[in-house]
């Protein structure tokens, strides 16, 4: 049986490469294809991981707990009780997480020049760092300070648009909690430069316990932000905190998904789009695999007609047809694969420019050098589904060896 | 020059033309314009209570307003006492707010005009410049009714492409006294969005006016903002320098 069965492997093998030309060039059909999707797999990986870690990182946090309906419809009024104190329980209950309470209100920010609306962020410096990027991210002066009152870090455009800098006066206006007109003058102590244009144009920032004076907001915030520092844990953590939480119904959870649908939606939209591209690609392999291995058979039909005279089953020649298949697929898969993570491993290297796209990418946070992403998965999905659809494509021309009839068949010159 | 004369004989023509048809049926703009004018006067001085209705809570503020003309006007809010102080003026399409607390003047900017005044459910805009409508919409009678003893005119305002608002198309109820009885705003979507409500109406300072208007966002019925009229003058002689930016630093009223 295994003498049999070598047998058969051996006649595949030499059956191959019969046609060496033919064999190469379907074989490199595959090899192309393969090389492509890896790479192509990889770099969406890598990409989609930064647009994530970035967007997230740089403000939103992994998870967040807010007021019902405050996601859909900022409110100043949608507002969680004793921020603060919640924000410290949830530290020490959950292991593996940094934990940020913020507040958020709209604003008119005017020096003596000019007048923008921004989104004003009441932040807690002393833990902000762990779940944002932004603090890190200060330009000139410093970030605001557990002790600081009337100070305010700004984004860069917000400072060239108010023509303000390093210890300038911002006036802010706003509504507070209960409708009263919240008012004050601030010294701007650091400018901040994300490179994102939301924040770098929109946004200002001052302490927590500062927002609450001035919006009268008492000991109120709007959103305690999570860090979860395994990425694979957060749907764990946001069950624990669901959990958690479950008597509150002045709170919810919600994770990033939720948070930034729009990020979620670029993703699935970019890998739709994608992978309509690659179904054709896959489909014209599998066309050539069909094109090659239906000449093969159809070259043999004499051949086939004396084996089988000579009493060899047709469920045995499809077998040996379909192990034909099997080993031109395989080595397309081994030389696509091993072709396309060696492109991965020298790209990873330098990084991928995209002359022209860094307003897009700035868009999502990206840099303007991508770099693909060397993971399992994406290194063997592609290849997989050529090698399947290959397999598929070469059913057709096997099991027509079903219909033949042995005399006709050694009849044909 | 030619041209110019040949435009102003074409103008005098539509002119004359607009006012030949009004005598069968009432001009939608005519009837709107003097609904305005019978509101404001030339310029008028009111005492006013604006409420702030919400679901969870409730918030009352008194406040003075000074109007001029079409576009000049102040609003000095008198209490509550954390409040008390703070104005909004307006001048031509500029805009701007005084914070007692902070002694600063800010210039509202024209990207705001479309946020909410002091909270409340009328807009930046909407608080600025009633009279917008006339000159940067078309109008149109969609019917007229007897409501009691009275007529009342519907009339529909689509916005020009041009004009800078965020509405699809206000309609008006306007009572043959030129009281503006409704007004509801609707969206691009033809969706009604909110609706201002006048629940009483009252002879003062010699004029028949809506005493209290109610303004009801559509989707959120228990969200609603009420201004009472107390007190209106009209026709009152107020100087220009009212409507400065120095004055609205230095109030002497």
């Amino acid at each position: 049986m295994l003498e049999l069965r070598s047998l058969s492997l051996t006649l595949a093998w030499r059956n191959i490469w019969r046609h060496p030309r033919r064999t190469w060039l379907t074989v490199s059909a595959m090899v192309f294809s393969n090389c492509l999707l890896v790479f192509m797999n990889c770099l969406q990986a890598g990409m989609y991981q930064l647009m994530i870690d970035s967007t997230l990182d740089i403000f939103t946090g992994h998870i967040q707990l807010q007021a019902p309906g405050y996601l859909d419809e900022p409110d100043i009024r949608k507002s969680i009780p004793r921020i603060q104190s919640q924000a410290a329980r949830v530290r020490e209950e959950l292991e593996g997480v940094a934990v940020s309470a913020r507040a958020s209100g709209f604003a008119l920010a005017s020096s003596d020049e000019r007048s923008y609306g921004i989104q004003l962020i009441g932040v807690q410096p002393e833990s902000e760092a762990l779940v944002s990027t932004l603090p890190g991210l200060i330009n000139q002066g410093r970030y605001l300070q557990v002790s600081d009152q009337k100070t305010v870090v700004i984004g860069s455009v917000l400072a060239r648009n108010l023509k303000v800098g390093l210890g300038d006066e911002l006036v802010i206006l706003g509504s507070g909690r209960d409708g009263s007109m919240a008012a004050d003058v601030l010294t701007i102590v650091g400018i901040l430069e994300s490179n994102m244009p939301d924040i770098d144009r929109n946004m200002a920032f001052i302490t927590l316990d500062y927002f609450q004076d001035v919006f009268f907001m008492q000991d109120s915030g709007h959103s305690i932000v999570i860090h979860v520092e395994d990425f694979s844990l957060i749907a764990t953590k946001a069950a624990q905190l669901n959990r958690y939480f479950a008597q509150n119904d002045d709170l919810v959870v919600l994770d990033w998904e939720t948070l930034e649908e729009g990020l979620r939606q670029a993703i699935e939209a970019d890998l739709v789009s994608a992978w309509f591209i690659y179904a054709v690609l896959i489909v014209l392999v599998a066309f050539s695999v069909m094109n090659t291995q239906l000449m093969s058979v159809l070259e043999r039909t004499r051949e086939f007609g004396i084996v089988m005279a000579l009493g060899v089953r047709a469920t045995h020649m499809v077998r040996q047809v379909l192990l034909e298949a099997g080993l031109l697929a395989t080595l397309g898969l081994l030389l696509g694969v091993s072709l396309g993570a060696l492109l991965v491993l020298i790209i990873s290297q330098t990084g991928l420019a995209f002359p022209g796209m860094e307003e897009v990418m700035g868009r999502f946070n990206l840099p303007d050098r991508l770099y693909p992403e060397l993971t399992l998965f994406a290194l063997f999905l592609g290849p997989a589904i050529v090698f399947m659809s290959s397999m598929l494509a070469a059913l057709y021309p096997a099991l027509r060896l079903y219909l033949l009839q042995p005399i006709e068949a050694m009849k044909v010159a | 020059m030619h041209r110019g004369s040949v435009s102003t004989v074409f103008a005098f023509l539509v002119a004359s033309f607009a006012i030949s048809s009004s005598a069968q049926e009432p001009n939608a703009r005519d009837i709107l314009e003097a609904a305005i004018s019978q509101w404001r006067g030339t310029s008028s001085y009111s005492e006013m209570t604006m409420i702030i209705h919400r679901p969870d809570w409730q918030r009352q503020m008194s406040m003075r307003a000074w109007t001029k003309g079409e576009d000049h006007s102040l609003v000095r809010v008198t209490a509550p006492a954390r409040d008390a102080g703070s104005a909004t003026l307006l001048n031509n399409n500029d805009m701007w707010t005084f914070a007692p607390n902070i002694n600063r003047v800010i210039k509202v900017p024209s990207s705001m005009m479309a946020q909410s005044w002091m909270g409340s459910d009328f807009s930046n805009r909407e608080v600025a410049r009633s009279d917008d409508i006339l000159d940067e919409y078309d109008h149109s009678l969609l019917k007229t009714e007897q409501l009691e003893s009275h007529l009342v005119y519907h009339i529909q305002s689509i916005p020009h492409e041009s004009a800078a608002v965020v509405w699809g198309r206000e309609v008006l109820q306007v009572r043959e006294d030129h009281v503006v009885l409704r007004h509801d705003y609707y969206d691009q979507d033809d969706r009604r969005v909110k609706t201002l409500l006048t629940t009483d109406i009252a002879a003062m300072g010699g004029r028949v006016v809506p005493r209290v208007q109610r303004m009801t966002k559509a989707d959120a019925p228990e969200e609603w903002t009420e201004i009472q009229v107390n007190a209106i003058d009209f026709d009152v002689d107020l100087s220009d320098r009212l409507f400065t930016v120095s004055n609205l630093r230095n109030p002497r009223q």
